[in-house]
């Protein structure tokens, strides 16, 4: 087994998983994009700039996701019920420390790019310019779409509070 | 929804992530002064940074591990439960696997003390935020200023500090 694929699943399978997991909001469905995303990754191994594999892989996962999402009949409702700890009723929630669940949704319930920008950028803290690269967006649309999303989220979080 | 001028975003954006220069953290800070749309906007803007602060990335589950550990071997991408099996074959399956995700997440399960933090800090937050929109004015200047400061986060005015500490630093 390759060293370098060993550290690659090491250092980037949470991200995937994460990124995989906000998209899909399926969490055996995200496993398998995840399983499929780190397939290409192991096959191309020799092809890939080493220093580009995070890029390569969140972009490759997020597509795979997106893939998924389009071949679903039902893409347009989806089942929140796997999202760990879903807060039911926001406004009791988000006071009773289930602002993390709250969020979690409210991420989920953006469309695309919004959702993998926040997701990308917010949770998995990447750079602009990672997320740029992953996204195939030149910087201010990363931003742009960015700030568009936050808007959304902090409208939605305004709406919520007592 | 917000009726201050949309050019303003990209500051408040740009004064959370670290990038707004110390000119334009004074330029938004004065314009907040008079603009009560915009002062509540820096404030939520503020709140939603707390509230993403608590989320994390996912630990990739067990199940996960083991299939990405295995691709080297040749293994391909499969489901790991077929629809041919008996729906209560997958029902017993999913039991231990609900108990292992269960204890997965318990080192996230938040501590009493940061509970009663995260409360007292959202009350605060919002008490503030009802505050900005009860008064105008220099009140709105006072209001936005001192509740940045001190209760909802490192505040608007500990950015400036910084930034301005940032550009002396660059300019010795």
């Amino acid at each position: 087994m390759s060293k370098k694929y060993r550290q690659w699943v090491k250092e980037y399978q949470d991200q995937a998983w994460t990124v995989a997991r906000y998209i899909l909001k399926d969490a055996q469905e995200a496993e398998d994009a995840t399983q499929e995303a780190f397939v290409k990754l192991w096959d191309n191994r020799d092809n890939i700039d080493p220093d580009k594999i995070k890029p390569w892989l969140m972009r490759v996962t997020r597509n795979g996701c997106l893939d998924r999402l389009r071949r679903r009949k039902d893409n347009v409702q989806f089942d929140e019920s796997h999202m760990a700890g879903e807060a039911s009723g926001p406004m009791q929630d988000l006071a009773a420390t289930e602002t993390g669940a709250w969020l979690k949704r409210a991420i989920g319930g953006l469309k695309e790019p919004y959702r993998s920008l926040v997701v990308l950028r917010d949770v998995n803290q990447h750079s602009y310019e990672e997320v740029a690269g992953m996204l195939e967006l030149n910087l201010a649309q990363v931003k742009t779409y960015l700030h568009r999303a936050r808007k959304q989220l902090r409208e939605q979080l305004s709406e919520v509070r007592p | 929804m917000n009726k201050y001028d949309e050019k303003w975003e990209e500051q408040i954006n740009a004064l959370l992530d670290g990038e707004l220069s110390a000119d334009g953290a004074e330029l938004l800070k004065a314009e907040a002064t008079d603009d009560r749309e915009l002062a509540r906007a820096i404030i939520e803007a503020y709140q939603l940074q707390q509230v993403m602060d608590t989320v994390k990335v996912e630990r990739a589950p067990d199940s996960l591990r083991k299939r990405l550990r295995a691709i080297p071997a040749g293994q391909q991408p499969k489901p790991a439960f077929s629809f041919f099996q008996p729906r209560w074959a997958m029902a017993l399956a999913s039991i231990p696997l609900a108990i292992i995700a269960i204890s997965l997440m318990q080192p996230e399960t938040p501590t009493e003390s940061e509970i009663a933090q995260a409360r007292q800090e959202m009350a605060i937050a919002f008490a503030y935020l009802d505050k900005a929109g009860a008064i105008t004015g220099r009140e709105i200047e006072s209001t936005v200023g001192q509740t940045m400061a001190n209760a909802v986060t490192g505040s608007v005015n500990k950015a400036i500090q910084s930034q301005n500490l940032n550009s002396k630093e660059k300019k010795v």
